[in-house]
């Protein structure tokens, strides 16, 4: 594209990454999400959880009643309000609330993280083949995420449970991921069969290219950026089903989670009596939840074809 | 395509759909660890009750057999025995399902026309105060963690200002004095219906609102509106004529698809509240180890679940004439 | 007294490489009954122009000079509510069916008839569906297709409901923007026909705009051929294709082939599309122009008067 001289404002600033074309595009997608406010409200948010979760390791060390599953204070077995010894009160048998807060921030980074890393490989794998292969195995996957997408996830989980059990962590994010891919293989597919009729891929299939290595090597790259999009959406989702299960009591007894916690005030009757209990849980669940539902949103702008000019890496 | 074709072929779909989760429901609780007798048959039965239960539901058979056997105990509405109330599950079942139906439905159909009209002014209104408050106050709302929100509800509106009964859906003392009008009982039931539908409402309809906000900002880029404005008409016309019924047809599809998610949510506002219905029943049962009642609870529920898929797809179907003609 | 005169109409619009001149200083004018066409490659403006006559510019656009006299009044300084007024009844447009210019949920009688009740407030509704069907008939749709809606029609059908609409306040000015570019052949030829039709017979003034100029010889009484906003040549239909003056008009004309007549080839250079932001100083047109010389890239040329009903833009041609 030759630019006229006289048009080459000064908005375009030196690439000094141009032979590096996935750094120049994150640079510049950066510059887009800068502008977003509420982007950097989110980010902002989401920093804070992230040093809270990492600050859950300390209390422990600093003296072994803090822990929040087993740490119980010599002076105290039952609910107090905040003090100097516990800034957020403790708990019906006297643990420290701030750290079972600092620790839930840590699950819900690793379940909302894991459940939606897993769901959205899953959901971008058979999006990519759905659309790929076409006909037959398109019809039978979509029609899998059909069925799959009717059910509440939630309630899915919970007889799921009562047939094999208590659930540990892992299980429930493994649950978690099974159940919230087809959302995300919907828009994969979609996107899988309008770049299936691209040039580029003609020249690779020319050239004698597997499937296979067309899909990973070819389709895959430009898929992805839709992918990394919906996780956000996944993480979100996936904190609030734990966090319901947890809160429902078929959460894994041996973690404490926020959902976890607003479970024990609602079952030892504190409903009423500690707001300094029932209230922070909630507000973090909630508040962690906005900032990656911001963080989406913020970069849908950052990714949007109408916005952006597609530039498929070929 | 016709209507009627369209429909029938969702119905069918949704039946197949229903049919393998029936399927696969029966290999889970077959497949699963433990020993299946123990899971349908009450272990405080006598010896003999127990025979006949196991010969009923087919428990000493083979597999295929036990299959036909579960089939048909469906068909014919045996969902088995209850362990925990003793009655039967299908007894119990059906009479939560009128609860659930009430508050589930009077949400959605809040929250979506409450959320789309806040939507549509968010849209005329963009880039205003009025609409960065009324988008940022749904992503707020929309996010809130339900259980909690319910428990913050009951706190300060039940407890501290004590104008809502804290839980149920019926004040007994009403309902059992033989002289309370119906006029009386339909408005003990609003009542109580008040702080959950507040709950769901305050959840749902923060995702419409957004949804319409930019379902308008699209529609309104559209070439037909630039032919009403051509046509001379007002402004308001053109939004609400011209641009409105178009942009509200994906919200109708987006009801469809958030259906699960509002069913699970109405399972949560009944627990948390105490409100008498399908869901609470599945959360019980299955706390309780009562799979009878759990397994019919669920299986209701799908079946509410595609019911309503159905009813959101003929819906649109009407409404979008591209599909009716 | 001219219908409509168009005087140094320069119009613009902010974007984020900066200000684009979309029209610059482009006078015209039209007589009652009379066709103009306005003929160019896409980007020249003349879309632009059709809507400024309609006051249908985007936010992001801006006027930056002239005057719209239509009847005698400066259409630019009418308020919004005077504009709907002249809107449909006194100048109408007709788009191209390609575009989604018919409201999808609604039947396509009730589109038309809504324009009628929009601008006259007595008409009761039966009234007005019984215009819609007359107007049906004049542009040749059957009256029973009334209550279908727009997915259900042909291309060519709805560009001729497309025209009923436009002809359904009985405007005295039409403006049709590409209105036969999405179509085929054959049916460009029908709605062509029609077009001509009822000009002829409602002595309705007409703006055609099209990037086609064999399209619009056959239709219009005048042409305009527009560069880079820049109105280049103007006059009557047969004068300027008798005799082309203005370089870019002959490129034109060579890009068609004619049965009786041989047109000299005319050799351009390639060029990119001009820049709007910043235009080159002198001609619009110097870039791509292959007798232009060094003073054409200096001075701003001036209109040059071949024949009392034809002019170009062109400082060769003295």
């Amino acid at each position: 594209m030759t630019a006229n001289p006289s048009t080459q404002t000064s908005n375009i600033r030196e690439r000094p990454y141009k032979r590096f074309p996935t750094i120049e595009r994150l640079a510049e997608g950066w510059a887009v999400y800068k502008e977003n406010l509420i982007g950097k409200i989110g980010l902002t948010l989401l920093v804070i959880f992230a040093l809270m979760a990492v600050c859950s390791f300390f209390p422990p060390l600093i003296d072994p009643m803090y822990h929040p599953m087993t740490g119980v204070d010599p002076l105290i077995s039952h609910s107090t309000g905040p003090s100097w010894r516990h800034w957020l009160g403790t708990d019906f048998i006297g643990r420290d609330i701030l750290c079972q807060l600092l620790a839930g921030a840590r699950i819900a980074f690793m379940v909302g993280i894991s459940a939606a890393f897993m769901s959205i490989f899953l959901g971008t794998v058979i999006g990519m083949i759905a659309g790929y292969a076409g006909k037959i195995m398109d019809t039978l996957l979509m029609r899998l995420a059909d069925m799959i997408m009717v059910m509440p996830t939630l309630l899915v989980v919970l007889i799921l449970s009562s047939l094999f059990g208590q659930l540990n962590i892992w299980t429930i994010v493994l649950l978690i991921a099974l159940f919230r891919w087809p959302g995300v293989s919907r828009v994969i597919r979609a996107q899988t069969l309008s770049l299936k009729e691209r040039p580029f891929i003609e020249a690779a299939k020319v050239t004698g290219a597997s499937h296979f290595r067309i899909i990973f090597r070819h389709i895959m790259p430009n898929v992805l950026p839709l992918s990394l999009l919906y996780m956000t959406f996944r993480v979100t989702s996936a904190i609030i089903i734990e966090a319901a299960l947890a809160f429902l009591g078929f959460g894994d007894p041996s973690t404490v989670s926020w959902g976890m916690m607003l479970q024990w005030v609602w079952k030892t009757g504190h409903m009423f009596q500690a707001p300094y209990w029932l209230l922070p849980p909630g507000i973090c669940i909630s508040l962690l939840t906005l900032s990656f539902y911001m963080l989406g949103r913020a970069m849908e702008e950052v990714l949007d074809p109408r916005l952006r000019k597609e530039v498929a890496q070929e | 395509m016709e209507v009627r074709k369209f429909v029938l072929k969702r119905f069918v779909e949704i039946f197949i759909i229903f049919f393998v989760i029936l399927t696969v429901l029966f290999l889970l609780f077959r497949l699963a660890p433990g020993d299946p007798v123990t899971r349908m048959v009450d272990p405080t039965l006598t010896p003999e009750d127990s025979q006949h239960l196991i010969a009923q539901l087919g428990l000493d058979q083979p597999m295929g057999l036990q299959y036909l056997y579960y089939i048909k105990n469906f068909l014919t509405g045996n969902f088995g025995n209850s362990f925990h109330y003793g009655e039967t599950v299908s007894s119990i079942i059906w009479s939560r399902l009128p609860n659930t139906i009430i508050l589930f439905t009077t949400s959605i159909l809040l929250s979506a026309f409450v959320g789309v009209f806040l939507g549509k002014i968010a849209s005329w209104k963009k880039g205003t105060k009025t609409d960065t408050w009324m988008t940022l106050g749904a992503l707020v709302c929309h996010t809130l963690f339900l259980p909690w929100l319910a428990m913050l509800m009951i706190w300060i509106f039940g407890f501290k200002i004590g104008w809502f009964p804290l839980n149920g859906m019926i004040s007994p003392e009403i309902w059992m004095d033989p002289s309370s009008g119906v006029w009386l009982k339909i408005l003990d039931v609003l009542h109580h219906m008040v702080l959950p539908l507040a709950t769901l409402f305050s959840i749902h309809f923060g995702s419409y609102l957004l949804l319409m906000r930019s379902s308008m900002l699209d529609t309104l880029k559209e070439d037909y509106i630039l032919t009403a404005r051509a046509k001379g008409l007002e402004e308001k016309t053109i939004r609400n004529k011209h641009a409105a019924p178009n942009a509200a047809l994906p919200v109708v599809t987006s009801v469809g698809i958030s259906l699960a998610f509002s069913l699970s949510g109405g399972a949560l506002t009944e627990t948390v509240f105490s409100w008498p219905g399908i869901g609470r029943e599945l959360v019980f049962a299955v706390s309780n180890s009562d799979y009878p009642l759990a397994q019919g609870s669920f299986l209701l529920i799908a079946i509410v679940v595609l019911m309503a898929n159905l009813v959101v797809d003929v819906l649109y179907a009407y409404l979008d004439p591209r599909i009716k003609y | 007294m001219a219908l409509l005169a168009v005087e140094n109409l320069s119009v613009g619009y902010h974007t984020r490489k900066g200000f684009l001149k979309s029209v610059q200083a482009v006078s015209f004018s039209l007589a009652e009954g009379e066709s103009l066409g306005l003929v160019g490659e896409s980007g020249c403006g003349k879309t632009t122009i059709g809507m400024s006559l309609m006051g249908l510019l985007p936010e992001n656009a801006a006027v930056t000079g002239g005057k719209i006299l239509f009847e005698g009044i400066d259409l630019l300084q009418l308020s919004k509510k005077e504009i709907r007024q002249v809107r449909w009844k006194k100048i109408a447009m007709i788009f191209q069916a390609a575009m989604n210019a018919l409201n999808p949920v609604h039947r396509v009688g009730e589109q038309i008839a809504e324009a009628i009740l929009a601008h006259d407030t007595e008409i009761s509704e039966e009234t007005a569906m019984k215009q819609v069907e007359s107007l049906f008939q004049v542009v040749g749709i059957p009256p029973d297709r009334m209550k279908d809606y727009p997915h259900q029609y042909s291309g060519g059908m709805k560009q001729r409901a497309i025209i009923a609409m436009a002809l359904s306040c009985n405007p005295s000015l039409i403006i049709a923007d590409e209105p036969t570019t999405a179509l085929d052949v054959i049916v460009q030829d029908q709605i062509l026909n029609a077009i001509k039709d009822f000009q002829n017979k409602l002595n309705v003034s007409l703006i055609f705009i099209s990037h086609d100029i064999a399209v619009v010889a056959d239709v219009c009484d005048s042409i305009g051929i527009m560069f880079a906003g820049r109105l280049v040549e103007y006059g009557n239909v047969k004068d300027v294709f008798d005799a082309p003056m203005h370089p870019y008009t002959q490129s034109l004309m060579a890009s068609y082939l004619t049965l009786d007549k041989d047109i000299a080839q005319l050799d351009s250079k390639p060029g990119e599309t001009p820049d709007l932001v910043n235009p080159t100083p002198g001609c619009c047109f110097s870039e791509r122009c292959a007798v232009a010389d060094a003073a054409c890239s200096l001075n701003t040329p001036e209109w040059v008067e071949i024949s009392p009903t034809h002019k170009a833009l062109c400082s060769r041609f003295k």
